[in-house]
């Protein structure tokens, strides 16, 4: 399978060391596969014959790889032209349109390669058109990094509850917020210097509106109501509040009644991100970065599922994808 | 429909048997019954039942026949299920609005105050909630809540 990576970020360049880690296990689905092109906003480099991987490692900048990178080259003109049967989407997520990698998937679908993407945008501004159009031109399209990172949410319900009902859903969806609240828990610490150690720290951006407002969140939501629970959700749907407003007062309150307060997403009648009570002994009330899904079905009942929601592990979700992907490609060849 | 039953029956053999057909008749199921016999005041021993009845009508009817056959009724009243519900308020908040939203059948029963003259004031409040009202009851707090500019944090 000849496969293509938008995105040549944080996600893309792991993918790229653990396709080449791993190897072995791609073998077994499939002998041929090969990365055949890379792109970011500045270029692209392609080999119809195979890029060399290590060589990809090594480099800062796409266009050090040498004569198969061509400057402004723009990532459309890489999926059109690269032939490819597998694209793996990693480009920065933009919530208000979507864009670039929207377009990027789109024209994929539409000339009936294979989508793996890691971008929670296009799927919280598109999901039912891009799900039809995976469907009509017959293609895979997958997106388990989308939400709570390396959890395997659309795997478990996907493969293993795919008999089962969802009902409703609550969870944990963002590590930066439940770092900050496990702090102010364990730590007695103020939001205020909570936040500025998760932003030393890494685990938040300078700008953390995208996290601490809930809004990274209700992504995550949305995207999880259209996938498991078949709803026709919008960003704008769902109710919002984040955690700016909790006070170490609160959070002590919380703590003396066995509580713990942390911002939970849930998917009932209404889709709601707010800061709640969650009993200490509850499977969601999990710390420090870790992100836990609690799923409601008719017939399991009630599965909690629990890991680590950003950072280096969520190329697991990715490369599992990718497996599937070629997986699924053998079994109907 | 649950209700909760106490009778005063005459301390002789066979009360019990005669209450009971009515509530049968009437389509009363009977939960528990529990016979107070330390209770037992001038030849009465008062009987506790919680019976579930079809509708509120079958519980009437069956208050007319048993007074029929004069056995005395000292109450009958629902049994309203709850639910405990926990929330804590951040934010100055003037209670009297909490007190003055009266939600039917709904109780107070833990009430915690942290730092209540600083702009951090804190309220934990433990509600008794008739389980089939938690969701009305928790939209009314939040519009309350929001009125006073106060962060609800509700129990998941």
């Amino acid at each position: 399978m000849k496969t293509i990576i938008v995105g040549f970020g944080f996600i893309g360049r792991d993918l790229v060391r653990v396709i080449n880690e791993k190897r072995d296990i791609i073998t077994k689905y499939d002998r041929n596969f090969k990365l055949v092109g890379v792109s970011n906003s500045k270029g692209y480099i392609y080999n119809e014959e195979g890029l060399d991987l290590e060589k990809l490692l090594k480099i800062k900048n796409l266009s050090e790889y040498g004569k198969n990178y061509k400057d402004n080259g723009s990532s459309l003109e890489l999926i059109q032209k690269s032939n490819a049967d597998l694209m793996v989407e990693a480009t920065p997520t933009r919530i208000q349109d979507g864009e670039p990698g929207l377009s990027y998937i789109k024209k994929a679908l539409n000339i009936g390669i294979h989508v793996v993407t890691s971008n929670k945008g296009p799927l919280v501004v598109a999901f039912q058109e891009l799900s039809a159009l995976a469907k009509k031109n017959n293609c895979e399209f997958l997106f388990e990094a989308t939400v709570a990172g390396a959890v395997p949410i659309f795997s478990l319900v996907r493969e293993c509850l795919q008999g089962d009902k969802v009902k409703r859903i609550s969870g944990i969806l963002n590590g930066t917020t439940n770092y900050i609240l496990s702090k102010m828990y364990f730590e007695e610490t103020s939001f205020e210097l909570a936040l500025k150690e998760a932003q030393e720290r890494k685990i938040s951006e300078k700008d953390p509106s995208y996290d601490v407002d809930g809004i990274d969140a209700a992504c995550k939501l949305v995207i999880l109501a259209n996938a498991l629970m078949d709803r026709n959700a919008k960003f704008e749907d769902v109710e919002r509040l984040g955690i700016r407003g909790i006070t170490q007062n609160a959070v002590s309150l919380a703590k003396k009644s066995k509580f713990a307060i942390k911002l939970v997403g849930t998917i009932d009648k209404k889709l709601e991100v707010a800061p709640k009570l969650v009993p200490i002994n509850h499977p969601l009330c999990v710390h420090g970065t870790l992100n836990a899904v609690h799923v409601e079905t008719d017939l399991a009942n009630e599965i909690t599922i629990i890991g680590y929601g950003a950072g280096k592990e969520t190329v697991s979700a990715v490369f599992n994808d990718v497996l599937t992907v070629l997986k699924k490609a053998k079994t109907t060849a | 429909m649950k209700y909760d039953v106490t009778l005063a029956l005459a301390d002789r053999p066979g009360q019990l048997v005669k209450a009971l057909e009515p509530i049968a008749k009437n389509g009363g199921n009977i939960i528990s019954i529990i016979h107070e016999r330390e209770k037992h005041v001038e030849g009465f021993v008062p009987v506790s039942l919680v019976v579930d009845f079809p509708s509120k009508a079958n519980l009437r009817k069956t208050i007319e026949d048993l007074k029929a056959i004069d056995v005395v009724i000292i109450k009958s009243e629902e049994v309203i299920e709850t639910t405990r519900v926990t929330l804590i308020l951040i934010g100055k908040m003037d209670l009297k609005r909490l007190i003055e939203a009266k939600f039917e059948n709904t109780r107070i029963s833990g009430l915690e105050v942290s730092a209540p003259s600083s702009k951090e004031a804190c309220i934990k409040l433990d509600l008794e909630v008739p389980t089939d009202s938690v969701e009305w009851v928790l939209d009314q707090l939040k519009r309350v809540s929001k009125e006073e500019d106060v962060i609800l944090i509700s129990s998941i």
